[in-house]
């Protein structure tokens, strides 16, 4: 596809943050790549940039030195940032690309500085949205989300993600490792995502303490990702330690892609309680490494998991139990979800859904 | 587990429900056999509130000002313990080498926590001074308001409100509970109920080895619950006498906590009845008064319920059955 005559010269991106092994870092530069491909220019402008990202974007700041007539912005908004009000003031025509964010609520107690963050989020949120040509949302539940700050147009479009990462070779080190600790038996229940209270990794704890007590007194939890909460990280482990399940509960801290395949590749079960998510990248990267999803349906998760895992109304440790129960022993349950899973990760997965995207943006900005 | 080797069903979704309603069951027949008992349940939350800050509790000034206390001294001696041989060694290492100056640190940070310790227990007092002064303009909470023949198992609106949250998305809570009759009702006829009342007297009777029941405010207990963690709430006894404020602040935590989806049912007296010389001098005693069953519909379809109202036999009282849309809408969508 090459640019026709009467397209803007450039379709650049702004993001708060650009960061390797990073849903948002990881869209924004495979979609960089894609409107490239369709004929555009297309740089990425961010507060902060990760150093191995060094090379492939500016600071925002630095936009103007880029400018041209007729340019477009894609903001990608994951939270609040320096960059919304940038825009605000340059007016160019823009296009939303919201993934999302995780309501002060859910930070309320454990992270003063986050729960300002997120109320700002709303507030930059509610300024743009309302001059934005196009909002492109990672579901219908973030779509109405944009509906209700101001989007008057809106589309349904997925995140660009590296899913093949959890299919590539394990680390054969951490493989080894999972190996020798599934030694005596016990189930591997997986989770991956940022310790952080929104994600609700202590229901986590709660349904392996559990599942332990009435299933399967062998079983381990995996909790793979950083932390961007050391309140709630030092009380998830005193609560882990108090609860004798020290050992039982794994945080590896952020792993190579090679070590997330070998976690995936262990994992009997993959389990959410997250009590909100916008998308859930990793859902669907569980899907397409073949794990059943045991999950709970807060925010955006029942769409993007679309009838293929156990998506359960409660996080009651019991309930959680069971469901863990059920699909670590029965084999036609764990068929039924991985093939499923297979088809639906397929469905979101490729080349089909940049395509989408720039279709979308080609229909904004001609009009 | 061989994944390869079973069948696929011929509607993998119709499979994956029927799943989980086999699931729903496995669950009540653990909780009713006592292999989980409801107490260990809380006790799981209590633990992990023990650990989370004193904001994340919703405690009170006081208790926060215990925890100031507690944290005021800064230990410089740092554990050793090391998952690794040589960890706990390097660790122990370094503690002697830096002690002398973590130590100089924490003192002083030590001595600074404990002024504004100092300061903050100040605060406390003159502040305990005005909630006294206050006190006697002070809008009371309501209390439980039970009309005997209106209320208890034997009671018209029990049948309709246990079909409203027999098969509801998640847990059901009740309250105010008394002892339970109505948690074991719902449990009965396949819902997963427990119940709170605030009246902890009353829930010390009831049999907490079989049924989960909790001796807490209803406020104070949905503070606890998880967004969307409930997928049915009756509430009885509890609301007739609130004033405004405390009624729509309740409203407003249901709706956080209720699933999209999940039903609410409010059984509520008539005015005559609450008017009436028979009425328990609770009712005298209370805030507020009675909202009719056209107001309750009202207040209850503008926070995003389909509500039905259905009146009693008699007319002395009615019920309110809402289903909360699957869309939350928590402030007016735009025009699309």
């Amino acid at each position: 596809m090459s640019a026709a005559a009467g397209r803007p010269v450039a379709v650049h991106q702004f993001i708060p943050a650009l960061n390797p092994h990073d849903a948002t870092g990881t869209h924004t530069l495979k979609l960089r790549d894609a409107l490239r491909a369709a004929g555009w220019r297309s740089e990425i402008f961010a507060e902060a940039i990760h150093d191995d990202l060094a090379p492939e974007a500016y600071k925002h700041w630095m936009y103007p030195e880029h400018a041209a007539e007729g340019d477009v912005a894609i903001y990608q908004f994951t939270t609040s940032s320096a960059v919304a009000g940038y825009l605000a003031e340059h007016r160019l025509p823009l296009i939303l690309d919201f993934h999302n964010f995780t309501g002060p609520e859910l930070f309320a107690g454990w992270e003063p500085r986050g729960e300002q963050r997120a109320v700002r989020a709303a507030d930059e949120l509610a300024l743009l949205a309302p001059q934005a040509v196009l909002g492109l949302a990672k579901s219908s539940f973030s779509e109405r989300e944009l509906r209700r700050a101001g989007c008057r147009r809106t589309a349904v479009v997925p995140v660009l993600a590296d899913y093949g990462r959890v299919a590539g070779p394990p680390d054969p080190r951490v493989a080894a490792e999972l190996v020798a600790l599934g030694a005596d038996g016990g189930a591997d229940i997986l989770f991956v995502g940022r310790i952080v209270p929104s994600k609700a990794q202590h229901e986590l704890v709660k349904a392996l303490w559990a599942y332990r007590r009435l299933y399967d007194a062998q079983a381990r939890l995996h909790l793979v990702g950083g932390t961007s909460s050391f309140e709630y990280t030092k009380a998830l482990q005193g609560f882990a330690h108090d609860l004798g399940l020290s050992a039982a509960v794994r945080m590896t801290g952020e792993v190579s892609d090679a070590s997330l395949a070998a976690y995936f590749g262990a994992a009997d079960v993959y389990l959410s309680l997250s009590a909100h998510e916008g998308f859930g990248v990793p859902l669907v990267e569980a899907m397409v490494a073949g794990v059943p999803v045991v999950t709970r349906g807060a925010g955006a998760v029942a769409e993007t998991v679309s009838g293929a895992a156990l998506v359960l109304a409660a996080a009651d440790p019991a309930y959680i139990a069971a469901a863990l129960h059920r699909v670590c022993s029965d084999d036609r349950l764990r068929a039924t979800l991985t093939a499923s899973g297979r088809l639906r990760g397929a469905e979101l997965s490729g080349d089909a859904a940049a395509i989408r995207i720039v279709d979308a943006v080609s229909g904004a900005v001609a009009r | 587990m061989s994944d390869n080797e079973a069948t696929l069903p011929a509607d993998p979704r119709a499979y994956v429900e029927q799943v989980m309603a086999e699931i729903a069951e496995e669950v009540r027949l653990r909780r009713a056999s006592g292999d989980l008992p409801p107490k260990l349940e809380r006790e799981l939350d209590e633990l992990f509130l023990a650990h989370s800050p004193v904001a994340g509790r919703g405690g009170d000034l006081g208790e926060a000002l215990r925890m100031v206390d507690a944290a005021t001294f800064i230990d410089p001696v740092v554990p050793v313990e090391s998952e690794r041989a040589a960890g706990a060694v390097v660790k122990k290492g370094m503690r002697s080498l830096l002690l002398w100056y973590v130590g100089w640190l924490t003192h002083q940070m030590s001595q600074s926590a404990s002024a504004v310790s100092r300061a903050l227990h100040i605060v406390d007092d003159r502040l305990q001074q005005l909630e006294r002064q206050v006190e006697v303009q002070r809008v009371p909470g309501a209390t439980v308001v039970e009309f005997p023949d209106l209320d208890g198992p034997d009671a018209w609106w029990v049948e309709p409100a246990i079909a409203a949250v027999a098969k509801a998305p998640g847990r059901v809570l009740h309250a105010a509970c008394g002892d339970g009759w109505l948690v074991r009702r719902i449990a009965a006829a396949g819902g997963d109920a427990y119940g709170v009342d605030p009246r902890s007297h009353v829930v010390d009777r009831a049999e907490l080895g079989i049924l989960d029941l909790r001796g807490e405010g209803l406020a104070e207990h949905l503070r606890a619950v998880a967004a969307a963690g409930l997928g049915g709430i009756v509430l009885s006894g509890l609301v007739d006498g609130m004033a405004g404020g405390e009624r729509t602040q309740l409203l407003t935590a249901i709706a956080t906590r209720l699933a999209p989806g999940g039903t609410l049912v409010v059984h509520c007296v008539s005015r005559d009845t609450w008017n009436s010389a028979t009425a328990p001098p609770e009712a005298d005693l209370s805030p507020g008064r009675p909202l009719r069953p056209e107001t309750w519909c009202h207040l209850l379809e503008e926070g995003g319920y389909e509500a039905a109202a259905q009146p009693g036999p008699g007319g002395g009282d009615f019920l309110i059955t809402a289903v909360r849309s699957s869309v939350v809408t928590p402030y007016p969508p735009t025009e699309r």
